[in-house]
């Protein structure tokens, strides 16, 4: 009896843990799977880890060749982020697979992935379906024997400082990474016709991706076309930080950049910033309130639309004043600014253009670091009644004279045709 | 400075075990070399002091958990560090209560008894025999291993508060310890199957170790020796990096009960530790196992949580003062010794907590090329000893080394005998070092040559020393020559890793040229008939940038020299596109050009009073009209008298004027449908009326005409 009380109490506080996860509502990511090809990392990575533990993140620390590994159950996936810190894994245990990661991220969950030298291939599989390409050569590591950290115990000049970031608030917060971020690691190219894989930080033009034991045949990748981390915004939404160094969210390099450059983009790589919805989507004539089922040509109509930015914990409104709005047959036949009340709140008025048609309102929303907003709605748009026109053309007047004329003229002599004698 | 760039070698070598056949054949490679290869590690320093104090930080006067006070507690007290947290008044009063309430857990009580150890809280309120009591009562019923641990631990501790403990039965319980233990020198929980770890290990020893110090009589010595000989198969399944640290690991890994390799070790260094302080004579494991298991703890630099921190510094305590071997760090501050600032290479050689070494000197055995091994370039050179700051060393400058990157190996050699069985130095400890220096660059030169011959063009002299804004031009028949040459300090031609020429074209196209030494110099020609298709016949200008630059290269540099104006033909048909170039992601977001729709222009009209005055024109015939009829003197005689066709025609005439209305309505706002079904009404009426009327009429002009 007692078992047959506990079953449905576990499924409805399994039903509840679901509820408190992941979704569009709630944005940010709860429950993040930590692979690791050692438990180490767990202490000497610790200052990171703790910051996602403060931040209210359930990490979960495995191995990453468990052979109990598992990303989903009964078709619900176990978590909402994926962590990455075993560079070396060749195989990952259980039904883990390169496939069943990209399929995590395809289902709209978030991923951060570290590389290191002597990352495996599996590693550099998934970071290349993620569009990123790490030096093929597996010796090679960055140098920058310019801007490299100045250390009496390290010569080899691969620990190098990086300042060249992305110029994005968004991405990197607001608050100026002062301090240069020291990297050591692989560095790897960005397929140029990617628009969805940012390079946050690149090396120095002087740096090279070379491996430092060997003597140097023309390196693949050098200056600042090096990246160094970079980040991918799927088509859905999910997040993908990719880095070539393991190193760089490590306890160890305390006076530079790192830690706060590592938790600034784990912020937006978790969904506590940069994720936009849509709202309250309403359009009508001036003067009117409800929403008609169809314009006429030359109709003036307002449009609003409320944008709310998620802030970790609650929908903040969202201030931009680049927000645009296209009124849409095939090509846009207006496109116009929105104007913002500061509140969220978006709007602007227009005059329906004189072509008739189905039109759509669109709005297409992608700025660098934002989750793209991209919301259309149909309205069709009709020519003129035959009533519609205009009635009394003064140019027409001379004809209704002369009609009218003739019929007065045509009443009198009716009357004098029949009477006159 | 230091801490900042301390070697965390765990990262690094956890990340490995693809390589691990590598590692292997690495580690039979040193062995036989009895060469201790280099992880640098640094004796425990003032920057373990500041991170204990960031994380130990009691909260409301506790740290907790009575086992992480006591953790708290011993680790600063370790580091000298006691005096800086007042807590005994709150601590003290949880371990008078846990004390106090004699059945609690025996775990509880060990803890609260090692928190008293530190803090000696009123001893006078602790009822010592009736714990003791009631410890020996668990001990004689234990039967599984943490039992054993905390009844025997807190028993030793009583004793060292200075009550007398009397074990009755020791063998007795050395033996039941004694039964888990498991061929390979690991220890089981208990008896009931659990798996065999090396974790339980260290616990079983620890608590021998209290029984050996507690036993009443003399425990028996070939027991001891037994154990003695578990300690040394313990140490034969110790596992190593392959930077010649050592660590204990257990090969079972549950999620739910993990220990750590530091945890597992530190363990196995408190029981160890502790059993050999104990036992009479020595304990037969090798100092090159101790000292490895010391640079294990230290490679770990500092770690970021506070149990780390704890096993960390209290198993380096255990090992500063253990009666096997007392490990002695070599360090180098420094690797990378500049010539130019005349630096030192200096050895430090220390205990692990930096206190001094005993009395020894140290020898840089041999020196390599680490580019060209084989031929030592120093043998034998003994390093200074400077007593002030106990550091030993050496002027590079003396040394007559050129820039490069070496394998330095050094011998530590105590001048004692006696301490050659307290110390492990580890024998010869090899090291790589970076001599940097630097490099001087002269007889740049730029210049484009002709393809007859080579008769020069033009030629530029460049000084390397600054960025140069040279504008040269060349077509497709020219060649383009760049030279200089590197010289050591020592005057040896310097060949850095990376020698790059880049040439950039406006639209951002990169060509990267490798630059070759030859002889003495560094020259490279480019052929620019032979480079149009790789530069996709684009022409225009280029960028010229040189990059010089060398791990050992203190002026390392990236200049840009000027430019060249290329001058290319123009691409055959099936030329090869450019590759695309990124697009700029600040440029790809940005809003789009508003648009706004063009209405279509309304027709051209009159103006209004032309059309008014048309209006005017059009009602003239009507007057006209009007007046001529009255001119003719128009009269209405032969409207009908007699009422009845009068009727009749007013009635017609009104029907033709309501038809006339209905027209006007039609225009002013009724629409066909209306007007037509009003027509329908109006029509027959008309007819009717029209007909009366007409007939009346042509009757009555019959009867004029007949009349």
């Amino acid at each position: 009896m007692a078992k047959m009380l506990f079953l449905p109490l576990l499924i409805l506080l399994l039903f509840l843990f679901e509820c408190e996860s992941f979704s569009a509502e709630n944005p940010t990511d709860r429950r993040l799977l930590v692979l690791v090809d050692d438990l180490a990392i767990r202490s000497s990575h610790s200052l990171y880890f703790k910051f996602l533990e403060s931040r209210g993140y359930v990490l979960e620390f495995r191995l990453a060749d468990d052979p109990k590994l598992a990303l989903q159950r009964y078709g619900h996936y176990l978590y909402d982020g994926l962590v990455i810190f075993s560079p070396s894994v060749q195989r990952f245990g259980g039904s883990l697979d390169q496939a069943a990661v990209l399929d995590f991220v395809d289902a709209g969950h978030d991923l951060i992935l570290a590389a290191d030298s002597y990352a495996s291939d599996l590693i550099r599989g998934i970071a290349s379906e993620c569009g990123v390409d790490f030096d093929e050569d597996p010796d090679a590591v960055v140098i920058d024997h310019v801007g490299y950290a100045v250390s009496e115990i390290d010569g080899e000049h691969t620990l190098i400082a990086a300042d060249d970031f992305i110029q994005s608030d968004v991405i990197l917060g607001e608050k100026k990474i002062e301090a240069p971020v020291l990297f050591r690691g692989i560095g790897h190219s960005v397929n140029p016709a990617s628009t969805l894989v940012l390079k946050v930080l690149s090396a120095s033009p002087s740096a090279y991706s070379a491996s430092p034991k060997t003597k140097l045949s023309t390196p693949s990748i050098t200056g600042s076309t090096i990246a160094l981390v970079s980040v991918v915004q799927a088509r859905n939404n999910a997040r993908m930080l990719i880095s070539g160094s393991l190193d760089l969210f490590s306890n160890r390099h305390e006076k530079s950049g790192n830690e706060q450059f590592v938790t600034e983009i784990s912020k937006w790589v978790f969904h506590e910033r940069g994720h936009l919805k849509a709202v309250n989507v309403t359009h009508h004539r001036v003067a009117e309130l409800a929403e008609p089922a169809m314009y006429r040509i030359n109709d003036d109509l307002e449009y609003s639309i409320e944008i709310y930015e998620w802030s970790g914990s609650s929908w903040k409104p969202y201030v931009a004043d680049d927000v645009q709005v296209q009124f849409y047959m095939m090509s846009p036949y207006v496109l116009k600014s929105l104007s913002t009340d500061l509140k969220g709140l978006y709007f602007t008025s227009f005059k329906v253009p004189d072509v008739y048609g189905v039109f759509q309102f669109k709005v297409e929303y992608q700025r660098l670091g934002y989750t793209s907003l991209s919301l259309s709605k149909q309205i069709p748009v009709r020519p003129f009644r035959h009533n519609e026109y205009e009635r009394f053309i003064p140019a027409a007047f001379p004809y209704y004279g002369a009609s009218f004329s003739t019929m007065a003229g045509f009443f009198i002599f009716t009357i004098v045709y029949l009477y006159n004698k | 400075m230091h801490s900042l760039f301390q070697f965390f070698r765990i990262i690094d070598l956890a990340g490995m075990s693809r390589y691990r056949w590598i590692l292997a054949l690495l580690a039979i490679f040193y062995s036989s070399l009895s060469i201790c290869t280099a992880s640098i590690v640094r004796p425990i320093s003032e920057s373990h002091r500041s991170a204990a104090l960031e994380l130990f930080v009691p909260v409301d006067e506790s740290f907790g958990s009575l086992e992480n006070t006591y953790e708290a507690l011993r680790t600063l007290e370790i580091l000298g560090l006691e005096k800086t947290y007042d807590i005994s008044r709150a601590t003290c009063k949880a371990v008078l209560e846990t004390l106090g309430s004699s059945p609690s857990i025996t775990k509880d009580l060990f803890y609260a008894l090692k928190v008293n150890g530190i803090l000696k809280c009123q001893i006078e309120a602790i009822n010592f025999e009736g714990i003791a009591s009631n410890m020996l009562a668990v001990l004689k019923n234990a039967n599984s291993l943490p039992d054993f641990y905390y009844s025997i631990g807190s028993l030793l501790l009583i004793k060292k508060h200075g009550f007398e403990v009397i074990l009755p039965d020791s063998d007795g319980a050395f033996h039941s310890i004694k039964a888990l233990s498991q061929s390979d020198g690991r220890w089981r929980y208990d008896s009931n199957g659990a798996e065999s770890s090396t974790y339980a290990a260290g616990m079983a020893l620890e608590a021998l170790a209290g029984i050996v110090f507690l036993a009443d009589s003399e425990v028996d010595q070939s027991m001891i020796g037994v154990v003695k000989n578990d300690i040394v198969k313990l140490f034969d399944i110790i596992k190593s990096y392959n930077d010649g640290t050592l660590y204990f690991n257990d090969k079972y890994v549950h999620s739910s009960d993990y220990k750590s390799p530091l945890e597992i070790s530190a363990a196995v260094v408190r029981g160890v530790t502790s059993f050999a302080e104990v036992s009479s004579g020595k304990l037969n494991i090798p100092g090159n196992k101790i000292l490895g298991l010391a640079k294990f703890f230290l490679s770990i630099g500092v770690p970021g949580s506070s149990k780390d921190l704890f096993h960390q510094i209290e198993s380096l305590s255990c090992l500063e003062n253990n009666r096997i071997y007392i490990p002695l760090v070599i360090s180098l501050p420094g690797t990378v010794l500049s010539l130019t600032s005349r630096d030192q290479l200096k050895v430090d050689v220390t205990t692990v907590f930096g206190a001094a070494a005993p009395p020894l000197s140290v020898k840089l055995v041999q020196a390599f090329n680490s580019n060209s091994e084989g031929k030592p370039i120093i043998e034998n050179q003994e390093l200074h000893f400077d007593k002030e700051n106990s550091i030993h060393y050496l002027d590079i400058a003396s040394l007559k080394m050129d820039v490069g990157k070496y394998k330095l190996i050094f011998e530590v050699s105590l001048h004692n005998l006696e301490d050659e069985s307290k110390y492990a130095t580890g024998g010869l400890t090899s090291f790589s070092a970076f001599f940097t220096g630097s490099i001087k660059i002269d007889k740049g030169e730029l210049a484009i040559l002709n393809s007859d011959g080579g008769s020069a063009e033009t030629i530029e002299k460049l000084d390397l020393s600054k960025d140069s804004f040279l504008s040269l031009s060349a077509n497709h028949l020219q060649k383009f020559r760049l030279s200089f040459q590197l010289t050591t300090p020592l005057g040896h031609t310097f060949k850095p890793h990376q020698v790059f020429l880049k040439l950039r074209h406006e639209t951002k196209v990169e060509h990267l040229f490798v630059i070759d030494s030859s002889a003495r110099q560094y020259k490279l020609i480019l052929d620019f008939l032979g480079l149009v298709e790789k530069f996709y016949y684009l022409s225009g200008k280029y960028d010229i940038e040189l990059t010089v630059g060398d791990a050992t290269m203190e002026n390392s540099f990236l200049r840009t020299l000027g430019f060249v104006e290329l001058d290319l033909p123009e691409p055959p048909e099936k030329a090869a596109q450019p590759p695309p170039q990124p697009a700029d992601p600040y440029l790809r977001y940005g809003p789009k050009q508003e648009i706004s729709h063009i209405f279509r222009a309304p027709e051209k009209r009159p103006p209004k009073e032309l059309s008014l005055a048309f209006l005017a024109l059009t009602f003239l015939p009507l007057i006209g009209f009007i007046i001529g009829l009255t001119k003719l003197g128009v009269n209405l005689k032969l409207f009908p008298s007699s009422p009845g066709p009068a009727a009749f025609s007013i009635l017609f005439h009104a029907g033709i004027a309501a038809v006339l209305l209905l027209y006007g309505l039609f225009w002013l706002k009724l629409d066909l449908f209306t007007a037509l079904k009003a027509l329908c009404f109006l029509g027959p009426f008309l007819v009717f009326v029209g007909h009366r009327t007409l007939s009346h009429l042509a009757s009555t002009s019959a009867k004029l005409k007949s009349s």
